[in-house]
């Protein structure tokens, strides 16, 4: 365990060392997300001052489903940088590298390349939500709990279709934005899913449980779910997780290695 | 038992065929057609603890997949596969830290940093004790001459301080089996003969086993005493060196410097001709005929200088291969 | 000309080529866009209305957003800037081309393909959801429209041109792109229509180029602007193309010479 620790935060070095190298891009990149938040929140301003409330939830309300999605997804996109350039590695054999190293190829794979960058949105995200809480919301502290938990138990959810991500790259290399596809999928979540009709619907019940994901966690802080939601949520995930870690293993067994 | 061995291995992989088109592209979609390919086809070989074994064969023939699959990176199709007395697919740590694969073509430093930090990096992956971490580091630096580059990113360096970092990585830990896949491939004659040197030094000094692929005959006859030759995934010969010319080349040629001028028609009484510009003659003989050839040659060509040589190795590796498969090389 | 022509279908061959991918992508807008129109779907109560739109009025912006930005925002020159950077650019020089009209076909050819789909995606959201579409049928309208668009096409073909010569002196090319697209996204009036905001912004937006890119077209056939309006905005638009044709001339010129002083 400390190995990974150590190995996991020398490559974390390694990978910003790089990306604060470039720093007129990381300032840009930074601006550039803190612009994005900054124009969503004031849209989200002035149509909920306008429409009042929305399926139910008040200016506020909404807000906080907002910034949760957005906390949950750079969270996500933080730790798990690396998955985006899985499939590069893939074709240019580094994963072989990966392979012969005694260290987990899952791990190297997920969490080999944060992303130091996205540190301070995920700050921002933090404080928001917190202020928004404290101030507006005024939450109850077993809602705030189980908030808590239900963040860690949608971080895990995303971990889960990473790993399912990596095991189609080494299953088939003719999808390359099977990782977007995910982001645009969950990005739903940046609203309540109940504003959702057919087929999106669908979508987001069958294929990635965005509502559990994203939505869950607010409306457990508001109140409004009961227990049973709560082990469907963790069991759910578990589900996914046990299933993503065999379709890996199962993979690896396809894997072809790039041909020199 | 062995060090590794490898018993009726074979890997097939399975791709797909696809219609051109458009239609062709949807169709793909709905229902593929598979077809087998057989990487390697129910091999088995056996190596002992420190040898130095090469395989060769051209582009294709299954000695990469060979290499991979006893490195764990491949999942055998058939048969089994043991090294060290691992299965290699399970990838155990303990089977991990003993072995190492290097590829020519392929970068495992990490790319935009000095070499150092990706040697740091392996060092807490390997779980190496910092005392021996500094030696190790010390006498391979010093044995490949780049103390010098250590802090300079890799992707500033020449290919082949480039490929010596690698090799540094990949020894880093001091495996007890190390696997070369093409090596020396892109590298200047200089570097070329560094890298056999340091491989050769390298085998002595720490009694290590090594797997090597090449594409440079220069590098198997330098380094290994035995051979393995495949070709279409199967085994055609395992055994050493010598004996593969032996067995492939049946002549051996006579070079001579003549003192009379004598008639093609006489000459190719004693063998065949491989090349005649006078006064230097070079002959084809077989084994059996070596004594009686010179010989005659001595009788009638006023003989001034003379050799018997094994042919160019490279020679009879064409040779073979292009015999077995007219349409390749 | 002929050789023009090539190059756009060369670019339109390339997309089908890699065309799961290209499906996929093509998936990830409609995806994108039913998250907007659910959102406004939702946001705007059936009979009531939010800063002036009406539900219909709403949901018929959203769906013409998808049709403006499918001819306006999709542009083949994000490689601009790559071919710059690994010396690809040299290629293009030594041929008799000229340059910019050379990636003006290559923009043509993405946004024919582009376009293919749109159609093919609008028709499918109309089918299936059925939104109120809106059939312009004023001709004065829609030759008006046409002039946006096309002045429109101009405009994000200069502004991604100046994105890929800051590769002449950078290799830090994909964060100003990153920053302009944010912008665009939001600015340029694909989410929502910039007029559900104060006043004071709204002017605001009157003077930067990116409303042009989505929004004023798309208003312009809508028909929800007053003559006088249309060609005030048609005067701005000229003007920004004028300043950015100028710019990117300038910056093509001296980025020329830094490239070949250092012999990529």
């Amino acid at each position: 365990m400390k190995k990974y620790i150590i190995v996991w935060w020398k490559l974390v070095s390694a990978t910003s060392a790089i990306a604060l190298a470039a720093r007129f891009s990381a300032i840009m990149f930074t601006v550039g997300k803190i612009v994005r938040l900054g124009m969503f929140l004031v849209f989200l301003y002035v149509i909920m001052g306008k429409a009042k409330t929305l399926v139910g939830f008040s200016q506020d309300q909404i807000i906080l489903f907002f910034l949760t999605f957005n906390f949950v997804d750079t969270l996500v996109q933080m730790l798990l940088r690396e998955v985006y350039r899985f499939r590069g590695y893939i074709v240019n054999g580094t994963f072989d590298g990966f392979l012969t190293k005694p260290i987990s190829p899952l791990f190297r794979a997920l969490f080999g390349g944060g992303d130091i960058l996205d540190m301070p949105m995920v700050l921002i995200m933090f404080l928001l939500i917190a202020a928004l809480c404290i101030f507006k919301i005024h939450p109850s502290l077993e809602g705030v709990v189980l908030y808590g938990l239900l963040l860690v138990n949608s971080f895990l959810m995303a971990m889960a279709f990473h790993i399912f991500v990596v095991g189609l790259a080494i299953r088939t290399t003719e999808v390359d934005s099977a990782i977007m596809m995910y982001r645009d999928i969950t990005s739903l979540g940046r609203m309540p899913v109940d504003i959702y009709k057919e087929p999106l619907r669908s979508i987001i019940t069958f294929v990635i449980p965005v509502g559990i994901m994203m939505t869950f966690p607010v409306k457990f802080l508001y109140g409004l779910l009961n227990w049973q939601s709560f082990v469907l949520a963790c069991g759910l995930s578990a589900l996914f997780l046990v299933l993503s870690v065999v379709f890996w293993r199962n993979a690896l067994r396809y894997y072809t290695s790039a041909s020199s | 038992m062995s060090l590794i061995s490898v018993n009726h291995f074979s890997k097939y992989y399975t791709v797909y065929k696809k219609e051109p088109g458009f239609m062709g592209s949807v169709k793909s979609l709905l229902v593929r057609k598979y077809e087998e390919v057989k990487a390697v086809d129910d091999i088995s070989f056996s190596v002992e603890s420190g040898e130095l074994i090469g395989f060769i064969g051209p582009n294709g023939a299954g000695k990469t997949t060979t290499l991979k699959s006893l490195t764990g990176l491949l999942y055998p199709t058939k048969g089994e596969v043991s090294v060290l007395g691992y299965t290699p697919f399970e990838r155990k740590h303990a089977f991990l830290k003993e072995i190492s694969l290097v590829m020519g073509q392929k970068n495992q430093l990490l790319w935009d940093l000095p070499a150092i930090d990706s040697f740091i990096l392996n060092k807490e992956m390997y779980g190496i004790a910092d005392k021996t971490f500094k030696s190790q580091l010390n006498e391979l630096t010093e044995l490949l001459d780049v103390k010098a580059f250590l802090e300079i990113p890799i992707r500033k360096l020449s290919l082949g301080q480039r490929m010596k970092m690698e090799l540094i990585g990949a020894l880093i830990h001091n495996p007890k089996v190390l696997f070369l896949d093409e090596p020396t491939i892109g590298l200047d004659v200089v570097v070329q003969k560094n890298l056999r040197e340091f491989i050769a030094e390298y085998n002595k000094k720490y009694e290590a086993t090594i797997l090597l692929t090449s594409h440079y005959m220069k590098d198997v006859e330098a380094l290994c005493k035995r051979v393995i030759m495949i070709n279409h995934g199967k085994i055609l010969f395992d055994g050493e060196l010598s004996k593969l010319i032996e067995q492939y080349a049946p002549t051996k040629e006579v070079s001579a410097v003549l003192g009379n001028k004598i008639s093609e028609k006489d000459i190719v009484k004693i063998g065949e001709v491989k090349r005649y510009l006078a006064p230097q003659i070079t002959l084809r003989i077989p084994r059996a005929h070596i004594g009686d050839a010179v010989k005659k040659l001595i009788e009638i060509g006023n003989v001034e200088d003379l050799s018997v040589q094994d042919p160019d190795i490279e020679d009879v590796i064409r040779d073979i291969f292009s015999a077995k498969n007219p349409q390749e090389s | 000309m002929q050789t023009y022509i090539l190059i756009a279908k060369s670019v339109w061959d390339q997309k089908f080529a890699y065309r799961l991918n290209f499906i996929l992508w093509r998936v990830r807008n409609v995806i994108q866009f039913l998250a907007t129109y659910y959102l406004w779907f939702s946001v705007v109560p059936v009979n009531g209305s939010i800063a002036g739109y009406s539900q219909h009025m709403m949901l018929t912006y959203v769906l013409g957003t998808l049709l403006v930005s499918a001819f306006t925002l999709t542009t083949a020159l994000g490689d601009v800037g790559p071919e710059i950077q690994n010396g690809d650019l040299s290629n293009s020089l030594i041929r008799p081309l000229n340059y910019f009209m050379y990636w003006m076909a290559k923009d043509a050819g993405d946004k024919a393909a582009n376009l293919f789909f749109s159609v093919i995606e609008i028709a499918l959201i109309i089918l299936l959801l059925r939104p109120p579409f809106y059939w312009q049928t004023n001709p004065w309208y829609l030759l008006a429209s046409v002039i946006c668009i096309l002045l429109a096409i101009v405009m994000n073909f200069l502004i991604n041109m100046i994105l890929g010569f800051i590769a002449f002196w950078s290799p830090e090319i994909w964060a100003p792109r990153f920053l302009t697209m944010i912008i665009i996204q939001f600015l340029g009036g694909s989410l929502f229509p910039l007029d559900i905001f104060p006043k004071i912004m709204v002017q605001i937006f009157q003077v930067l180029p990116f409303q042009y890119l989505v929004y004023f077209p798309l208003k312009v056939y809508l028909g929800q602007i007053p003559l006088m309006q249309i060609l005030i905005g048609f005067v701005t638009m000229i003007v920004w193309i004028g300043i950015m044709w100028i710019s990117c001339q300038m910056i093509w010129r001296k980025g020329l010479y830094v490239y070949s002083a250092e012999g990529r």
